[in-house]
């Protein structure tokens, strides 16, 4: 017996393709590799329903919506969990994925409770969509429903609040925590149709970005404590905006409706926040409609007299004017802000330019370390002002020979005239020794939305607008330069800061009252290192790293 | 709708095992290729040790295997064989799904309620017994089948039922 032929040598491997050619009902499409067939679906234009999938969470295939035909095999497939290749076509129209659908639409609502009508999710409900696409039009099923009684409205922890009835037990609460916040407190108790999402032994859902629990959440199972029952989803109007928390700067959609701030949620943006948003950031929103200073006030002698924003503006100009006479400009003193955009912070830092006072700082104002996941990193922030980065950038530290913020705080210095920008900086404007401080100057003039004992010492305080009511930009921890857009105009006669500082500008000899945010960009690409690439294309779509600092994260 | 619930041990009573449980755990550990998938015969130390599973226990198993007690919760209360509160010296298992049904089970399980005095769920005031209710054991050949502890006795009627309820300690 002759000896076994060698094996034959095995044909190379094809040629390792960028892209896979994937055909959705006829129709082919070239897709990255390592997606599944939902996304590669989405790409293509085609909807493939579903529930469990979430583009940053594992995929379990929990919910069985995504169902679709491929050619070559006899059963209908869930799309979430079929790995994708080369020439797989992909049947999203046929009869029996549409019975398939239905049918599955059809499991779910049995106990799902027809609530709608007062449930908060109505509105951006994936079951209310599927059941609207997808479903029939009718329930065949009249027996009782499954009800879970004593885990309806019911806190699961300090934000979410459960209504476990209406939970579909798709597992993307509990992806979440495990996966993404790493903390783990949700988990499926019990079995078969008595399953529930809850905690271990009834702890808290706690961790630093709960609510995305809810957000995570397709149906109205988990909604958060603080925007419940305050308004219809479909009433709010969405403004895409920068989180005011801290340095990190995450991506929001500010959502109001008549000029009442409802909510924050998370705007995509994998290279900052990516579908997140921590607890803190996202509950900020309700201190957005806070209004204590409604008009502009000038301190005469004992009196706080109400005065009309451009006289106020007048008289801050007007005692600038006279100290530069008597003492020269180096006796002001400029403090800008982190919780101002770059606009702002140059436009100030172009007024002590003009006067040639290179006396100008930024309050440092630091807070606990915060935290944010990426699409492939954690970023940290530790600054309580957003933009801290960037109002360093526009130039607010003591120019050659002039003072900062510790000097004038430890009693080095003594300016005549202080000129604080933004007066809502959080722990300073409440000290009772850094207000003295400031106000050891003989004439203090601040703006300001909400009251503190900064406002309260002030000569002159101007009502200022707030994060919803202006547009600018932040540049955040990681150098990002991030668009905020307007949602809607301050209350009159308050005003944006930027114009405020416009006005005081005009007033000294510089600038143009006509200017507006994106015309103070123009000359910020033109004078601040860095940033001369920063185009408002760019802004719009979701920031750009300062020059040299650009990192490609890739979509989504 | 109810859901089983920890019980909890006496005030701040922490959840400890002794060194030989510890060491099986180390043994059935060495078998697995990760933490997690120990979690079952774990669980069962814990029970064999206390003879019930308390709040504690499952906070210590889940720190022992780098679980969240979330998760622990969840594997405990989908499987039915883990007691979640003390149960009595014997565990006295009636089937009563259709084989031993059509046999007799629910008379002897009223038999057996009546004996001792108790409900389902519920044990003796001696702490001897505790009687439960459970899904086809597989007996349906010997029905009515019950398990006292780990044991099959089947077929079951009164009066085996009264004798070895005598002879058991």
């Amino acid at each position: 017996m002759s000896a076994p032929a060698p094996p034959a040598p095995a044909a190379p491997p094809p040629p390792k393709k960028d892209t896979l050619t994937i055909v959705f009902d006829g129709k082919p499409i070239e897709v990255p590799p390592g997606i599944n067939l939902i996304e590669a679906a989405k790409l293509a234009g085609i909807e493939i329903p579903h529930f469990c999938f979430h583009p940053r969470l594992s995929v379990v295939g929990q919910c069985r919506m995504c169902l679709v035909e491929i050619e070559g095999i006899p059963k209908i497939q869930a799309a979430c969990t079929t790995p994708i290749k080369d020439g797989l076509a992909v049947k999203t129209t046929t009869q029996k994925v549409r019975e398939s659908r239905a049918a599955n639409m059809e499991f779910l609502l049995i106990n799902h409770p027809l609530d709608c009508p007062i449930c908060d999710q109505a509105g951006e409900c994936k079951l209310q969509d599927n059941a609207f696409g997808y479903g029939e039009q009718r329930s065949r099923y009249d027996e009782r429903k499954r009800q879970y009684a004593g885990y309806d409205r019911t806190a699961i922890g300090p934000h979410v609040v459960a209504d476990m009835t209406r939970c579909i037990q798709c597992t993307r609460c509990i992806r979440f925590c495990q996966e993404i916040a790493g903390t783990g407190e949700l988990t499926f108790l019990d079995r078969g149709g008595r399953t529930l999402v809850w905690t271990h032994d009834g702890k808290p859902l706690a961790n630093d970005w709960s609510a995305c629990a809810a957000d995570v959440c397709p149906v109205g199972a988990l909604t958060t404590k603080e925007f419940r029952f305050r308004r219809r989803v479909w009433d709010l109007k969405k403004t895409p905006s920068v989180c005011p928390g801290c340095n990190i700067g995450c991506n929001i959609s500010i959502e109001d409706r008549d000029s009442v701030v409802y909510r924050f949620l998370p705007r995509l943006n994998p290279a900052v926040n990516d579908y997140w948003l921590c607890d803190y950031g996202r509950f900020l929103s309700e201190s957005l409609n806070a209004r204590e200073i409604s008009k502009a006030t000038v301190r005469e002698g004992s009196d706080v007299r109400d005065a009309i924003v451009p006289a106020a503006v007048e008289r801050i100009a007007s005692e600038i004017r006279s100290t530069i006479e008597t003492d020269g400009p180096s006796a002001i003193f400029f403090l800008g802000s982190a919780h101002l955009s770059n606009e702002e912070n140059f436009l100030l830092r172009k007024i002590a330019d003009h006067i040639g006072c290179g006396n100008r700082d930024v309050v440092v104002d630091r807070s606990r370390v915060r935290r944010m996941k990426s699409k492939t990193e954690w970023i940290e922030g530790d600054h309580a002002g957003a933009n801290y980065a960037g109002a360093r950038d526009m130039g607010l530290s003591p120019g050659p020979g002039g003072h900062g913020l510790t000097d004038v705080l430890e009693g080095r210095w003594i300016p005549q005239i202080v000129v604080v920008a933004d007066a809502s900086f959080a722990a300073a404007a409440d000290d009772a020794e850094k207000v003295g401080r400031l106000r050891g100057a003989r004439f203090l003039a601040v703006a300001a939305r909400t009251a503190n004992s900064l406002t309260r010492a002030a000569d002159v305080v101007l009502p200022a607008a707030s994060l919803a009511q202006k547009e600018g930009s932040f540049t955040n921890v990681q150098g990002r330069v991030q668009w905020f857009q307007r949602a809607f105009l301050p209350p009159p006669p308050a005003r944006a800061h930027w114009e405020l500082l416009l006005l005081l500008g005009v007033a000294l000899g510089w600038g143009d009252r006509n200017w507006t945010p994106a015309a103070v960009r123009t000359q910020i690409r033109e004078e601040v290192e860095g940033y001369d690439e920063v185009t408002e294309q760019e802004l719009a779509g979701g920031g750009l790293m300062k020059k040299g600092l650009f990192v490609s994260t890739g979509a989504v | 709708m109810t859901s089983r619930r920890y019980a909890v041990l006496p005030a701040g009573r922490p959840a400890e095992f002794p060194p030989d449980a510890r060491a099986r755990i180390e043994r059935i550990l060495s078998r697995y290729p990760t933490k997690q998938a120990a979690l079952l015969p774990v669980l069962w130390v814990a029970q064999e040790t206390w003879g019930w599973i308390s709040r504690e226990a499952a906070e210590e198993v889940a720190r022992i295997l780098e679980l969240s007690p979330a998760h622990v919760s969840g594997v405990l209360t989908f499987y039915t064989m883990y007691n979640l509160e003390p149960v009595g010296r014997h565990l006295l298992q009636f089937c009563t799904s259709i084989s031993c049904h059509l046999a007799g089970a629910g008379g002897l399980l009223e038999h057996c309620r009546r004996r001792l005095g108790i409900d389902l769920g519920q044990t003796t005031a001696d702490g001897r017994f505790t009687m439960v209710e459970v899904e086809c054991i597989a007996g349906c050949d010997r029905a009515p089948s019950m398990m006292i502890d780990d044991a099959y006795h089947e077929p079951m009627d009164p009066s085996k039922l009264d004798a070895l309820l005598e002879s058991l300690p």
